[in-house]
Parts: structure tokens; sequence; C-alpha cells
């Protein structure tokens, strides 16, 4: 048997083209960055026989000619020259939507790449009246085809068998020069006549309709109409979409919880272990406090993560989503975003770097970046340990603000504050922009479905790999870089901190070992960092300590907790400990303590605002292609966290 | 009776006539919004900025201003 070593899976958004690429590669398949590109195509590998055949699964898409950053990744693979270019196609067509299938097919079928085609969703078809016959379908097109509904079908066999057979397909209507007007419009040239053709090519693709379907009349009630009656209502919608929400986050901190406490557990074995088998010093420090403390930092998330992305995907994939892109599409206009920035915004209450990524779905070059600039006010995973660190130790657990419980009442004011910003800011950003006419929503309303738990669970797990490569670069070296700065420092001062906390020990034996630590921090290049920053962050309530901590989390925000760990050196290792160390600290002009609820305030403000995250101005770099965009966000956003932290450290004040 | 798309009733069924010249005719045209095809008026959103059409066979989300540039021939005046 000799068939092509690589195939290329097209065909339209939700025509179960994803749903058969996984069940052709098992687990096997995995993203990867192309070359002078940055936008992900799913490959995969399968054997047939003897041969391993290259799979690659591209995204659904309507027509070629189309400029988004996800789809146009489509024709750039199927136009491009050199030896990655897929030797044969497989068409993956939905019976249901014969019509608008059979446009994109018929644009495939010009660039003469050898096809053979897999008719999906024939179920829903027959449902819908329309009968499909194969071998006229097979005879008009010119290539091989066969019934697959991958999501219920068990013999992926029949599949497989395509692959041998796949051939050129005919020429539906007059010829178009298709791959040179494609190459054109990809360049940003203005295409004659492009309605005009795509209307030709129907009238083309109505004659092989007629052939090779017939109709029956059949009603139209169904169920995804019924449950559209109730989350597209126009204000039960609201009321649906808010409850999915809430119970959403609920779900994330509740199920999120155990797999965290044992992830902290299982490192706290590992540096217990390594602290025991290593002789006492550098060493041993540096790879236990520097390189497993920066690790844990990282790892911590993906549970809270996952598990967000899991359910916003299963919501995705339901069908749910576009109903919420639906309803909220006019509020998210006059912020001069879309009603497809809903699924980035909600994303990046998990983590900004997937969610910045997946506005490229939106079209509108302005609405896309807008979504952008805003999706990082959203309180991201990252945050929540801050928050939950400072409200510990300035609010006692028990404390009520009239009815509400005062350490929730001030986390959810902090979401709340980020939604705010981001609403004012976004409304700013579309009065710099002026009126465009780019804006458009056209969008199918798919069927509603159970979700794919498998893909689901498949997707959610890369964003979470996209989030530990891209912020477990940043964080681990920053955690190392800490290290450093907070062994190290000048001699001098260094020698001098030894010499005193020997003195100071003596009078003082049970607590030598911390006072030790402290003065040496102190004395540290991380100390003199810390305190160089100091009158700049004075007027905020900040002192030295938090100044380090700032800096540090300028990486990424959940650094704080760890270095305020590290500069606190609770013997315990765990977080009650820096708590209580914090509490006993007492600001030495006042007498009060120096970390209460104005500190905490101010300092919870500030992290809701600030772009502390590297790699999320890594990947707007990538996505925007300059750092104009990333720079300027964090200048702007570092102004209003330090506005915002000032007025609210002098209210509570 | 010839009109656009928007003005249909809840639905009410009509024919796509054809779609005026402009940003969304090519994007529309692709979706399968093609002269002779069959569409319907389904429910709207708050304010009814987007409105719910089913086009031949499928669900497609339209803003208002986009469906206004379909043009329809209405086939029943009075929805049941």
């Amino acid at each position: 048997m000799s068939f092509p070593s690589s195939f290329a899976l097209v065909g339209n958004p939700n025509c179960g083209k994803s749903t058969l690429f996984n069940r052709l590669t098992g687990l096997t398949q995995k993203t990867s960055n192309l070359p002078g590109t940055t936008v992900e195509a799913m490959h995969g590998e399968i054997k047939v026989g003897q041969k391993t055949i290259h799979l690659l699964d591209l995204p659904g898409i309507y027509s070629l000619y189309t400029k988004s950053e996800d789809e146009g990744l489509v024709v750039k693979h199927l136009i491009r020259k050199d030896e990655n270019k897929p030797e044969a196609i497989i068409f993956v067509m939905d019976a249901s939507n014969l019509r608008r299938n059979l446009l994109l097919f018929s644009q495939v079928a010009e660039l003469q790449i050898p096809c053979a085609c897999v008719l999906t969703m024939t179920d829903t078809a027959v449902r819908r009246g329309i009968d499909i016959d194969l071998l006229a379908l097979q005879a008009a097109l010119g290539v091989p085809c066969i019934v697959f509904n991958p999501r219920k079908e068990k013999n992926i066999g029949c599949v497989v068998s395509l692959f041998s057979a796949t051939a050129k397909p005919n020429i539906i209507g007059a010829p178009t020069q298709l791959p040179q007007r494609l190459q054109e419009y990809q360049q940003g040239a203005k295409i004659q006549g492009l309605s005009e053709e795509t209307l030709r090519r129907y009238i083309s693709i109505e004659e092989v309709i007629k052939k090779c379907t017939t109709k029956r009349p059949v009603g139209l009630k169904s169920l995804t109409l019924k449950i559209d009656r109730l989350t597209t209502h126009k204000w039960g919608g609201y009321f649906i979409f808010a409850a999915i929400m809430m119970v959403l986050f609920q779900g994330v901190f509740s199920l999120a919880k155990l797999p965290m406490d044992l992830i902290e557990m299982a490192f706290q074995t590992i540096s217990s272990t390594i602290k025991s088998l290593l002789p006492d010093g550098l060493v041993s420090n540096f790879i236990v406090q520097g390189l497993i403390g920066g690790m844990e930092g990282v790892v911590v998330f993906v549970p809270q993560i996952f598990i967000l992305f899991f359910l916003i995907g299963l919501l995705e994939d339901s069908g749910y989503m576009v109903r919420a892109s639906f309803i909220t599409d006019r509020i998210m206009r006059k912020l001069g975003l879309n009603g497809r920035s809903i699924i980035p915004l909600v994303g990046g209450f998990a983590c900004a770097i997937p969610s910045i990524m997946a506005t490229r779905s939106i079209k509108s070059k302005r609405e896309r970046l807008a979504t952008m600039i805003v999706v990082p006010l959203m309180s991201c995973s990252a945050r929540l340990p801050v928050y939950v660190l400072l409200v510990s130790v300035a609010i006692p657990f028990a404390q009520f603000w009239g009815p509400f419980h005062a350490q929730t009442f001030v986390i959810t004011s902090a979401y709340m504050a980020g939604i705010v910003v981001a609403v004012i800011l976004a409304f700013i950003f579309r009065l710099f922009q002026g009126k465009q006419s780019s804006s458009e929503f056209i969008l199918e309303l798919p069927a509603y479905q159970i979700p794919r738990i498998q893909t689901v669970l498949h997707q959610a797990w890369l964003k979470c790999l996209s989030f530990l490569s891209e912020a477990g670069k940043v964080i681990i070296v920053i955690s190392m870089i800490l290290w450093f700065l907070s062994n190290f420092g000048p001699s001098e001062a260094m020698k001098r901190a030894e010499t005193e906390a020997h003195i100071l020990s003596q009078l003082d034996p049970s607590h030598g070992e911390d006072i030790k630590t402290t003065l040496r921090l102190e004395a540290s290049y991380a100390g003199h960092l810390g305190k160089w920053i100091e009158p700049a962050i004075e007027p905020l309530g900040y002192d030295w300590k938090t100044g380090i901590a700032l800096i540090t989390s300028f990486a990424a925000r959940e650094v704080f907790v760890g270095t305020m760990a590290t500069l606190f050196q609770s013997s315990e290792d765990n977080t009650q400990g820096i708590i209580e160390k914090m509490q006993a600290v007492k600001n030495p002009k006042t007498g009060k303590p120096l970390y209460g609820l104005p500190y905490a305030l101010s300092l919870i403000v500030f992290y809701a605002f600030a772009l502390q995250c590297m790699s999320t101005m890594a990947v707007m770099k990538r996505e925007t292609g300059s750092w104009t965009w990333p720079i300027a966000l964090f200048l702007i956003y570092g102004i209003i966290a330090y506005i915002g932290a000032y007025m609210v450290y002098h209210i509570a004040n | 009776m010839e009109a656009t798309a928007d003005l249909l009733k809840e639905g009410q069924k009509a024919t796509i006539a054809g779609l005026k010249d402009g940003d969304f005719s090519q994007k529309l045209a692709e979706m399968g919004c093609v002269p002779g095809t069959e569409i319907v008026r389904l429910y709207q959103s708050s304010g009814g900025n987007t409105i719910a059409f089913r086009i031949d066979t499928y669900l497609l989300g339209l803003r208002k201003e986009e469906a206004n540039q379909i043009e329809v021939t209405i086939l029943e005046l009075d929805p049941a």
C-alpha cells in the first residue's frame, strides 16, 4: 500500500473535526509553535501498518478567505510550499449543513491537493429531514466519501482506510485562480468581486445538492431552541449567566483546595528529604529554597488554573459560551469590546497567559487589542494567595462588617475593583480609538451538546502547559536570583551583621536563629534593594521588606508570599508562621501594628491593578508584535495601582 | 413582500433575496446567507442588539445592523 505520509484535517467549526482527530490519534497529539508564527496547530501521529502518518488538526473555518489569527493558520498551511505542506487532506463535512460545508470544500478543491471526505452529523441531518446519496456525492466531488459520526461510532478503521484512497477533487463550478487570490488576500490586498465569487460558488453547489440530497419536511421545535429561550431571555439570561459564573468560582475554590494542599505537602516532603540527605550549607540551601521553592510557586497554581479552564471548557463545548457572547455583546460593544471577549475575560480569572492567546478568535484587531488590554485586570489565581495572606494578617477571621464576613468582603471587593477599572479603561481606550467599522459579530449558535470530557480535559491541560512553560521559566529564574540576592551582600555589611547577630543571640538564645537571619537579610543585596525603594513606597504604607517582595513579585504576583516567607524566616515552613510573625511587627513611629488594615488594603489594591507579571507581558508582546503595549500597560497600571493604593491607605488610616 | 432580515417578526419565515453591498456581505455569504435560502427570525438578546436566525438548517447570531444587510422576501405575513 502506498499513500501520503502527512494529512491535514480541514472543515467547518463544530463539524466534529477535533473529535475525529482525537479518535485517530488517541492522546498522542502535541501542540507546537510553528517557526515564524505564534499560532498553534495540533499535531498527532498514527501508525498504519508499518508506516507512521503525520496528522495536523487545523482550526475550523468557514472560508479560506480569512485574516484572523487563528483561521489564517489554515490557509498558511495549505498554500505553503516547503516540505511541511500536508500531502493530503481529510475533509470533514457536517452533513446537516451541507451547503455551507460545500463552500469550503469548493475552495479547498481548487488547491488540487489529494483529498478524501468524512461525512459527519448524518444523524442530525436525518432528523432535519435531509437524506444524502453518498454515491452521488462521491461522483460530484470526485473524492471517496464515507459516513462516520466520530462521537458515536466505534470502529475508526473505515476512516483509516481512507488514507490510502485519496484523490484529486473535482473543481465545482468554474476555477477562479484561487491559490493566487488567496496569497494576495493574505498579504492584505483587496480582492475584487469576492462576494460575487462566493455567490457563484453557491450556484454551483446548489446543483451538487440537488443531485445528491432529498429533503423531507420535518417540524422545527428543537431542544436547543427551548434551552435558548431561557439562556437568552432578556433578563433571565443575565441571571443565568451570573449564577453559572458564581457556581464556577465556588467550584474552583472548593475543588482546588485539596490538590493544592497535596502539592504543598509533596514539596515539603521533597525539601526535607533533600535537607536530610545533603550536608547543611549553601548548596542544600540553594536547592531547597531557591530551586524547589521556585518550582512549588509555579506548580501550586496548576489545580486552580486547570479546574477553572476545565469548567469553562465544559461551558464552551456544550455551546453555552456562544450564548453568553450573544447576550453580552450589547454591553461589550459599548466598551469597545465584542461578545466574543467574554471567553478570554472569564479565563482571565484563572490565568492571563492562555486568555490573551484566546483573544485570537476576535476578528477585529481593535477589539482584540482592547480585550487583551483589560484581561490582566481580572484577578487571576496568582493574586488570590496574596490577598489571602494579607487579609489573614490584618483582619481576624471572625470579624464581621455589618452582615459581611470581613475577609471575604475585602477579597470580593478586590475582584470587583479589577472589573470596574477594566470597564473604565476599555471605555477610555474606545474614546481614543474613535469609531471603526471593522467590528462584526456574525456567530453560529451551535446546537447544545453533552460536553466531550476527554477533549475538554485535554484542552484544559494544554492551557496549564502554556502557563507552566511561560510562567515557569520566569518564576524559577527569579526565585534563584532572589535567593542569591538575599543570601549574599556587600562583604562589609554582611560581616557587621554576623558580629551583631552573634552578640544579640547570646543575649536572647531562644531567638538566636531568627535574629541572625533577619540581620543577615537586612545586610544582603536584597535588603539594600528594599531600603533603596523604601522612600518611594512609604507613602503607601510599605516598609523595606514589602519593598523587596514588591520587586521580586514583578516576576509573578504569587512570589510575594514566598518572599515574605523568606524574609520572615518562619522556622516552621507554614503560612500560619508568617502570619503570626507579621502580626507581631510594630510600627516604630506609632507603636501600632505595621502590617495592619490600612497596609493590607493598600497592598491588595496595588496587586489588583499592577501588571506584575513578566509572563503576561511576554505573551502580550508576542501577540501584538511589539513591546509598545506591554510597556505602556505596565506604566499605566503601575500608576493606577500606586494612586489607588495611596488613596486607600490614607482613607483607611 | 420585500424587507430586510432585522425587520422580520419573531417566528416569521422569509427567503433571502440578496445581500446589500457592504462590509459584511462576504462574511454573510460564507456563512450561508445566499439568495434562495430560507431564513426565520428566532429570539433576540435584551434590547435587540443581537438577533438569532435560523438560516437553512442552522442557527446564526447576528447584530441588528448585520441583519439589516440581508434583503428578504417575506413568505408568511402573519407568523403563527
